[in-house]
């Protein structure tokens, strides 16, 4: 997968550059409106994370470049006003999904695997992992050609593991993906556990590997 | 008391004391002029009749036969003599009665005899003339402080009228809209130059208050960067393998305090916009329907503190933002929750008017003043203290109220739609 990543905060950048440049996937990145725009017209990008406050204008002009030269990139709007305006303007214009400053760099590739998924192969696509195979638009799992039944929340959190793997992920990162502003963190930790040991039990009951990984103190990892 | 009543009053005051002493004086000298003339008079008969007497030589009563007027006594009193004006009463034979008269005294030398002679004429019309004069100016005097006190009262007012627009619109001033102070032209220039002053004073105040805000929202939106980098940071560091367990432990430490200070953020910025009536976008909500959303939501945290949780919805729809009618709903659902005891219970009852959220909890009644309070909580909570003054400031923009009550360990919230 191809990206671009148009942030001007030089620490933001890197990070987000190094953390998707796994698995094969191309990360290029920009700090400005003029780069971003060149870049674009130069090639082609599978994603693009489009900063809305860049110093040479609003990140707007990216999609309004998009949509006006008829490409087809999945774009990730990365920005620190949480407006509503902000937020349907940049649905309105293009943008696939919309992100607010701060956030954990594994909902950031969560949100891109997604975004990548529905564009690049439409809807009734399979996310296959080893033994296991989600059915995108049905929503269910199967291990093994067996399938297994998971709550709304495991299945949320598989595919938040996968689009993490080999990844150590925060439990505030998990409980942040799981429910959102609701709920303060310490209230949602003790759920991640029963979450998380309830999805492990079931696929090594149907016969998966252990994946699960837990970080003391921390949180846990998806490994192969 | 009104500043008209108080000018009113004052003036008529003065206005009547000045009159009351003016009209005393006024009597005086009038009385004072008349006697003069009078005696004038009597002194210009005295002469002729003198001379009379001189020129006839006989019997001095002859100058008044009839004795109406001058009587004429022999007296052994010599000369000098000294004049002598008084007032008297005499008998008017033409009228038929005593009148009021003033008289002149002196003596008379004829030959060698002398006679003392009183000369009377009439005050009569004197008096009536004083009189007249007396009620013309008290008709005068009433007249004038009947004209004073209406004009005081009718006129006066209109010229407040500009006054009492001022004040009205500086009554409406809302901090928030921009120059909307305008001021009725006034003919009057201090009327006008308190306008100019209050003009320019809402316009420098609108304009700190914009800045004020401006700045609230940029310090907000510039952390949240920063922010967003500390986390990112955070993420790439824990995928180092060769962290200790303490050092992890640190880490996740370092997550929550960035946590909350997002959450603060976001909490002070959304405070910000309700406060400026910036959050427009209205829907219809089914009010019931979103309650039954939430009670789902929240439902394993109600598992885990074993709370049971009773609801009676009568379906209500408001027009309202869903993004606040949620967060509204979070933070009461949440407070119930957090701040009830082990095994109890959350009650939730919807009516058309009301929503009312009841939950068990320690046998305190919290303060009323101090609840809805930014950063007021309780010792061991660990939110961020915006929750209910987020709450009552999505009831204040909707016109809802919002009320805390408690009975012996219960604490109720209701909202009034």
């Amino acid at each position: 997968m191809k990206i671009l990543v148009i942030e001007d905060e030089r620490g933001l950048r890197e990070n987000i550059t190094s953390y998707l440049n796994v698995d094969g996937n191309i990360c290029e990145s920009c700090n400005a409106l003029t780069p971003a725009l060149q870049k674009l017209s130069d090639y082609d990008y599978d994603c693009i994370l489009l900063d809305i406050g860049l110093p040479d204008g609003e990140g707007f002009g990216v999609l309004e470049y998009l949509s006006s030269s008829q490409k087809n990139e999945a774009v990730l709007i990365i920005s620190a006003r949480n407006s509503l305006d902000d937020k349907l303007k940049g649905l309105n214009i293009g943008a696939d999904d919309y992100l607010t400053k701060p956030f954990h760099l594994a909902e950031l590739k969560a949100r891109l695997m997604a975004i990548h998924r529905r564009k690049a192969f439409n809807t009734g696509n399979k996310l296959v992992f080893n033994e296991i195979s989600i059915d995108m638009q049905g929503r269910t799992v199967e291990i093994n050609q067996t399938p297994i039944t998971l709550t709304r929340k495991e299945y949320d959190m598989l595919l938040y593991f996968i689009a993490n793997k080999g990844k150590v992920i925060s439990k505030n990162a998990i409980a942040e993906h799981l429910w959102g502003d609701e709920m303060d963190m310490y209230d949602s930790f003790d759920f991640i556990y029963t979450h998380i040991k309830n999805l492990r039990k079931k696929i090594l009951e149907a016969g998966g590997k252990d994946y699960l990984q837990s970080i003391y103190g921390m949180g846990y990892k998806f490994t192969d | 008391m009104k500043l008209s009543q108080h000018y009113t009053r004052t003036s008529v005051y003065i206005s009547l004391t000045v009159l009351v002493i003016g009209a005393v004086i006024y009597y005086f000298a009038i009385s004072y002029i008349g006697k003069q003339q009078l005696d004038r008079a009597l002194q210009q008969q005295l002469t002729e009749a003198e001379e009379y007497i001189r020129s006839n030589k006989g019997d001095p009563q002859q100058y008044d036969l009839d004795r109406d007027h001058a009587v004429f006594v022999k007296t052994n009193a010599q000369l000098p003599f000294t004049r002598r004006f008084f007032d008297t009463t005499y008998f008017n034979p033409k009228e038929q009665k005593r009148e009021a008269g003033r008289a002149v005294e002196d003596l008379v030398k004829l030959g060698e005899s002398n006679y003392k002679v009183v000369i009377t004429v009439s005050r009569t019309d004197q008096k009536h003339l004083i009189e007249l004069i007396s009620v013309i100016t008290l008709a005068l005097l009433v007249g004038l402080l009947a004209v004073l006190f209406v004009t005081n009262k009718y006129m006066l007012n209109g010229l407040w009228k500009p006054f009492q627009l001022t004040l009205n619109e500086i009554k409406q001033f809302n901090i928030a809209d921009v120059d909307q102070f305008q001021g009725k032209p006034s003919k009057v220039d201090e009327f006008t130059e308190l306008n100019e002053a209050i003009r320019e004073m809402s316009l420098r105040v609108n304009h700190d208050y914009l800045s004020l805000k401006q700045f609230t929202e940029n310090a907000s939106h510039e952390m949240m960067t920063p922010l967003a980098v500390v986390t990112t940071k955070l993420d790439t560091l824990i995928q180092d393998e060769t962290l200790s367990a303490a050092q992890l432990g640190q880490i996740a430490d370092i997550y929550s305090s960035v946590n909350k200070s997002s959450r603060l953020n976001q909490s002070l910025l959304l405070l910000s916009k309700l406060e400026n009536k910036m959050v427009n976008e209205e829907e219809v909500i089914s009010v019931e329907k979103v309650i039954e959303t939430k009670i789902f939501q929240f439902h394993e945290l109600l598992q885990n503190k074993e709370i049971t949780i009773e609801h009676t919805l009568t379906p209500r729809q408001i027009k309202a933002s869903k993004y606040l009618v949620d967060i509204l709903l979070n933070n009461l659902f949440s407070n119930a929750i957090r701040h009830n005891v082990p095994g109890g219970r959350v009650l939730i009852d919807l009516t058309v008017n009301q929503l009312s959220v009841k939950n068990t909890g320690t046998a305190i009644a919290l303060n009323t003043q101090q609840i809805f309070e930014r950063f007021q909580k309780g010792k061991d909570s660990q939110g961020t203290g915006l929750g209910l003054t987020l709450v009552k400031n999505i009831c204040q923009l909707y016109g809802y109220s919002i009320q805390y009550e408690y009975e012996p360990g219960w604490h109720k919230f209701v909202v009034t739609f």
